[in-house]
């Protein structure tokens, strides 16, 4: 069978690049380069506002709950977004893609229909997975979940957990059956952050800035209509929107290391240092930079692989592993060099400027902040001994 | 790719596969592994990109490269990159004559081997320099130049040689190795699956009707030709680097060291998890220089030198690890691992390093050009 041939994207990326040239805010960077939390917020709330307006807020979720855009659009729209530089959907990033994701796969009605409105109305999530002594190990986890009539009442620990201060609604995992083997006994909630017992304590992390918190659980009550999925079945859920949605979010974080991340580089590598010298005119640095053009262009082409194969249900077992592997340990070696090319000036640069992606141009701090790649979201050795026991099917130890 | 592209490339992936396998299976002691003439001619392979008027198949690049991808996979002595790839390839971008259109119907029947006369190191990138040039000579014309490393040279029954005429314009000037003033030896390497040769001209006279002529811009048409030589390459290795990562997954999960096998060994089993992600990455940039180069699409000599560049390192790194995992075995002549790394360590240096592909597109940085725009 003939699959039609794709719509022609040229006339929406026209579209998109109108948009972009009226909507992107012009020198953001800067204004967002410092600036508190409130600021931070409201900025991120608004940029939300208007790809909602336009319709790009949320393109990959079905057509019936705002979304509905081809898989092509989805490509159009996050190349251009990259090449116009507009800033990212970091606050709403886990209600758009995990929440969602994992609302239209195991929610019930109800639970769609309070939720994703919501989350298209600003409502930010936050993922409460990891604790203290379950990271790698996520399914040893000890945060209790215990029915007591209408309700679970939880108690335990949560570590880890990115933007849970400005969270309204928590992904929560918990054991609701310590007696079962360990993914069988854990279940999945949506917690309302404003619950009694609730308590966040801001972690700082390796770059100064405080983006992710515990949080404790002290007889939190949470009705039982707020289970999603079946109750011990949370891990199953888990893990099939885990993976799931990683096809396109890959796919934007890749084309802004293709757009904003590469052409700082080259930027940093044309600009004299103290001596008067261009890094560029050094051949070894030359060769450096066409290796990281000729990975980016790899990436590039394998996330929109990836999203093509989404759309026809061809993904392999551990492409997503691949993809999130390759990304972050090629984010970590272009920062490292950026900050090598930098040099003693790199490290002057001490703020980086919020709502951008991972590739700031402060290439010190992104340097360190690549370690936001490499380990969450299940660590590089992690997704090595996924890809190996998952696509190549080697032994298990 | 439509479906039914895609049906009738796994359907030649598959024949090929097969073929191959076969034709290694054969091999003799002590002779160079190789396919046999016969098998060649009989594939259909040799006439793939051959116009159907020719009877040839009148396919595309796309197919040539399904082949090579095989090739890599099974590597083999076999005069196929000398005749069909370069041979078809360089007579398809001249102008039609019927002696042109003689020789590509010949090479698609399997009657007469070619062997094309290019740069074949580091000079393929940056402005074409061939390796040849005519000079006057009263009335006749002259070739004078030598090429190294040529795919095939020594099995060739016509030579085609990339050369300037007197006005400088870049020609192909069609011989027979038997002409006077030309020399045709063979140059022995290390890798025994491939055939290279170096072909001399000193003041070798040119027959009349020899000088053919591009049907495009001569520049733009050889640096078509050399691009396509560096993305041939780059399939094979990406081959090579997909069979010796196989080869490994299998081994590990047979092979028992400490009551287990080994392929349950962290350290092992992340080897194998990087092979993959490295052929990966290797497989995307190999197939879109294929699809650019074939339809003639700018940026189309950008997307070649990724994937040669990335291919052809990533190739080497991989049959290495292939070596290492095997132990004792992957050391030994008898696991054939040796040869895939010879070839992997050739083809990185053949049609240009890694280091030149990477140059040509850092020469675009320094024009100040706006890369991004390229795109
Ligand atoms: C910036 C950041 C944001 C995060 N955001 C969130 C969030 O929003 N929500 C959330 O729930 N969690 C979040 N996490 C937690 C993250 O998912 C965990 O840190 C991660 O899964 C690793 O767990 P760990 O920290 O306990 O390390 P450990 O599991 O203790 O790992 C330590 C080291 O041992 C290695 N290791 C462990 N087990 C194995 C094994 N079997 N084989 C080989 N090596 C192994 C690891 O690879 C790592 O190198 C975040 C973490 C970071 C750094």
């Amino acid at each position: 069978m003939t699959s039609p041939p794709p719509p022609d994207p040229e006339p929406f990326r026209a579209e998109v690049r109108e948009w972009c040239r009226t909507h992107v805010p012009t020198g953001w960077r800067d204004a967002q380069t410092g600036v508190s939390d409130e600021e931070f917020v409201s900025f991120q709330k608004q940029w939300f506002g208007e790809l909602r307006e336009a319709g790009y807020a949320v393109p990959h979720w079905p057509l019936a709950w705002g979304g509905g855009l081809s898989v092509g659009e989805q490509i159009v729209l996050y190349q251009e977004l990259a090449a116009h530089d507009a800033p990212r959907l970091v606050l709403a990033f886990v209600a758009i893609h995990h929440a969602a994701s994992t609302l239209l796969a195991a929610g019930t009605d109800e639970q769609r229909a309070r939720h994703l409105p919501a989350i298209l109305d600003g409502e930010i999530w936050v993922q409460g997975f990891s604790e203290p002594d379950a990271g790698s190990d996520l399914a040893s986890l000890r945060t209790a979940a215990r029915r007591e009539g209408d309700a679970y009442v939880v108690n335990g620990q949560k570590l880890w957990a990115s933007g849970a201060k400005y969270a309204g609604w928590c992904l929560l995992l918990a054991r609701t059956d310590p007696g079962a083997p360990k993914r069988h006994g854990i279940s999945y909630f949506l917690l309302d952050m404003r619950s009694q017992g609730v308590e966040v304590r801001p972690i700082r992390q390796a770059t100064g800035e405080s983006h992710f918190s515990e949080i404790f659980l002290n007889d939190v009550e949470i009705p039982a209509t707020h289970l999603i999925g079946p109750e011990n079945g949370g891990w199953q859920v888990a893990q099939a929107t885990l993976s799931a949605e990683r096809g396109m979010t890959m796919l934007e974080l890749a084309e802004r290391l293709g757009h904003a991340g590469f052409t700082w580089l080259l930027d940093a590598c044309r600009r004299p240092n103290a001596e008067g010298l261009r890094p560029i005119d050094d051949s070894l640095v030359l060769d450096r930079l066409a290796g990281f053009e000729t990975e980016i262009a790899g990436l590039r082409a394998m996330c929109r692989s990836l999203a093509v194969r989404h759309e026809t249900g061809h993904v392999g077992p551990a492409d997503a592993s691949v993809v999130k592997l390759y990304y972050s340990e090629l984010l970590q070696r272009m920062t490292n060099f950026g900050a090598d090319v930098a040099g003693l000036a790199g490290s002057t640069r001490i703020i980086k400027p919020m709502s951008s992606g991972w590739e700031s141009g402060a290439w010190v701090l992104d340097f360190i902040g690549s370690w936001e790649w490499t380990i969450p979201g299940g660590t590089s050795e992690i997704q090595r001994t996924i890809i190996a026991e998952r696509a190549l099917q080697m032994p298990r130890a | 790719m439509s479906s039914d592209l895609t049906e009738l490339h796994d359907e030649l992936r598959a024949v090929a596969r097969e073929v191959l396998a076969a034709a290694r299976r054969r091999g003799a002691d002590g002779e160079p592994p190789s396919l046999d003439r016969q098998t060649l001619t009989a594939s259909g392979w040799l006439g793939l990109e051959v116009p159907e008027a020719l009877e040839g198949a009148g396919a595309t690049l796309a197919e040539v490269a399904v082949v090579l991808h095989e090739m890599g996979r099974a590597p083999l002595r076999s005069g196929y990159l000398g005749s069909a790839v370069l041979g078809v390839g360089a007579l398809n971008l001249l102008e039609p004559t019927g002696r042109r259109d003689d020789l590509l119907g010949q090479i698609a029947s399997g009657a007469v081997r070619v062997a094309v006369g290019l740069p074949t190191g580091d000079d393929v990138v940056g402005p074409v320099a061939p390796c040849y040039s005519l000079e006057e000579d009263g009335r006749r014309l002259r070739l004078r130049g030598r090429a190294a490393f040529v795919p095939d040279a020594t099995d060739a029954d016509r030579l085609l040689l990339l050369a300037r005429d007197p006005a400088s314009t870049l020609v192909v000037v069609a011989a027979q190795p038997t002409d006077a003033g030309l020399r045709v030896a063979e140059q022995r390497v290390l890798d025994l699956t491939r055939n290279l040769g170096e072909i001399a001209a000193e003041g070798a006279e040119v027959a009349e009707g020899s000088v053919w002529r591009f049907a495009a811009d001569p520049e733009a048409s050889a640096r078509r030709l050399m691009d396509r030589a560096a993305l041939a390459i780059a399939c094979d290795s990406l081959g090579l680097a997909e069979a010796m990562m196989e080869a490994t997954v299998a081994y590990a999960g047979v092979r028992h060291q400490f009551g287990r096998p080994i392929g349950s060994f962290q350290a092992v089993q992340h080897a194998c998890a990087d092979m993959l992600v490295q052929v990966m990455v290797s497989r995307e940039l190999v197939g879109t220089a294929v699809e650019l180069l074939g339809c003639e699409t700018p940026g189309s000599g950008r997307a070649v030198s990724m994937a040669k560049s990335h291919a052809c390192a990533m190739a080497v790194d991989v049959v290495g690890k292939a070596m290492q995992l095997h132990g004792g075995i992957g050391y030994t002549w008898e696991s054939g691992v040796h040869a895939y790394l010879k070839r992997a360590v050739l083809n990185r240096s053949l049609f240009g390093s890694p280091t030149a592909h990477r140059k040509r597109l850092g020469q675009r940085y320094l024009d100040g050009v706006s890369v991004l725009s390229e795109d």
